[in-house]
């Protein structure tokens, strides 16, 4: 691929990654990191790339490698959920309305497993096969997390959940 | 095949955008079904509404912003970066934090993603006004239906009324239309049906873009396109519906059927 297209791919994605890395990692400065190193490897190994259609799945693949590195690196920050939600993250805190304001705050207590699947569902556009091969997961699996984690959303909201099936 | 509504509720936790004839049929049959697949939709755009917001004080933020600058027609171009990688690693960086490489690799690494981000910077789209267009779609998840029944007359004129524009019979079906507000001010928020999959034209007569910028968000890729004197349109589609072709070949067609009366 030209470099120009390269640098010009990268560009229009950027955004993502980088919204994609904060909701795996749950810290702006980590999701700086992680996507300063995904576009640093991506550079260096663009000529893999053959298919630019796959540029996006490939450097969210990436992004998803850094953040389990930064776990072998032990650099990892860990996050006071609490914390984040009032403090650091006048980043999120907005003058929005309470009620993202709660879904922002439920999203943080999500476990990994669950706002994994659905940050790639909502935010990236994923099919549940497209999510389920990212993450090598089956279909069914795919579709358990994604059921769980918006049973969990919606309860941790304090949305009428009466009407919600049981599993 | 029929399906209860516990099976109907399930496959739409798992994903609120499902379509089969059995979920669509239930839809139709079930009011209360009908009732809460309204609420989860709401629900479902402010999730996205908050999973695109961009976290502040991050590369997102401080891209657009400098994008926001450049994004004036006739806006000059920079000699330089405006905020260096190390500078941006220094402003956030807290007490007792690791450093994250050694020396030489460090110093290779930096100079060389320097090089990438200064470059990226320097061929900044107008990725605010993209952004903005893909917040709004969050709140409109139900106009994505694909549908072969046409938007009423009168709906698509009162959507067209404020922004005096028409459009000609040779324009795609529009299955959706709405005079929504945007940036200040009421814009025609239309949903084409196409072979590729429903396609979202939002007729911006107040934003200007210098010329045609693609961009890939939130689950949406899209153009934004220059119409003359016009203003311009925001023309996407959701990445698991349509590629990037149609998202073109839908611009020129809305484009070529636009009938600007102002």
């Amino acid at each position: 691929m030209e470099r120009e297209r390269f640098q010009s791919l990268c560009q229009t994605l950027r955004p993502d990654l980088v919204r994609f890395a904060f909701w795996l990692a749950r810290d702006p400065a980590l999701a700086e990191d992680l996507v300063q190193e995904t576009l640093l490897r991506a550079w260096k190994a663009q000529d893999s790339l053959k298919d630019e259609a796959a540029a996006k799945s490939w450097l969210l693949t990436i992004v998803r490698r850094e953040y389990a590195r930064s776990f072998e690196r032990k650099r990892l920050v860990t996050v006071d959920l609490d914390e984040l939600v009032i403090q650091e993250d006048p980043g999120l805190a907005r003058r929005e309305d309470a009620e993202l304001d709660a879904l922002r705050a439920a999203l943080f207590k999500l476990a990994d497993e669950y706002r994994e699947p659905l940050v790639l569902q909502v935010l990236m556009g994923y099919s549940t096969a497209e999510i389920a091969a990212e993450l090598g997961l089956t279909t069914a699996a795919v579709l358990t997390r994604l059921f769980r984690a918006r049973k969990q959303l919606r309860a941790l909201c304090g949305e009428d959940t009466s009407g919600d099936p049981e599993e | 095949m029929t399906i209860d509504c516990a099976s109907y509720r399930r496959a739409l936790l798992a994903d609120p955008q499902a379509a089969t004839p059995e979920l669509d049929a239930h839809r139709a049959a079930c009011p209360d079904c009908a009732a809460w697949t309204t609420r989860l939709h709401g629900f479902e755009g402010r999730l996205a509404r908050v999973l695109a917001a961009a976290p502040a004080g991050t590369a997102v933020d401080a891209a657009v912003a400098q994008r926001d600058a450049d994004a004036s027609p006739g806006a000059a171009p920079r000699g330089e970066a405006p905020v260096s990688l190390a500078e941006r690693r220094n402003r956030r960086s807290r007490p007792g934090r690791p450093v994250r490489r050694g020396w030489l690799a460090a110093a290779a690494s930096v100079l060389v993603a320097l090089a990438l981000v200064m470059s990226l910077w320097l061929a900044a789209p107008h990725a605010s006004l993209a952004r903005d267009v893909v917040a709004h779609m969050a709140g409109e998840p139900q106009a994505w239906a694909r549908t072969t029944t046409p938007v009423g007359a009168a709906q698509l004129e009162r959507a067209l009324k404020e922004a005096q524009v028409e459009l000609a019979p040779s324009a795609p079906l529009v299955s959706y239309a709405q005079a929504c507000r945007f940036r200040g001010h009421l814009v025609p928020h239309l949903v084409v049906q196409t072979p590729g999959g429903p396609v979202t034209v939002m007729v911006l007569v107040h934003e200007r873009v210098s010329k045609p910028v693609s961009f890939e968000e939130g689950g949406y890729r899209g153009m934004l396109v220059p119409d003359g004197p016009h203003g311009s349109l925001a023309v996407l589609v959701r990445t698991r519906d349509a590629d990037t072709r149609t998202v073109r070949d839908t611009a020129e067609e809305v484009r070529a059927a636009l009938r600007w009366q102002g």
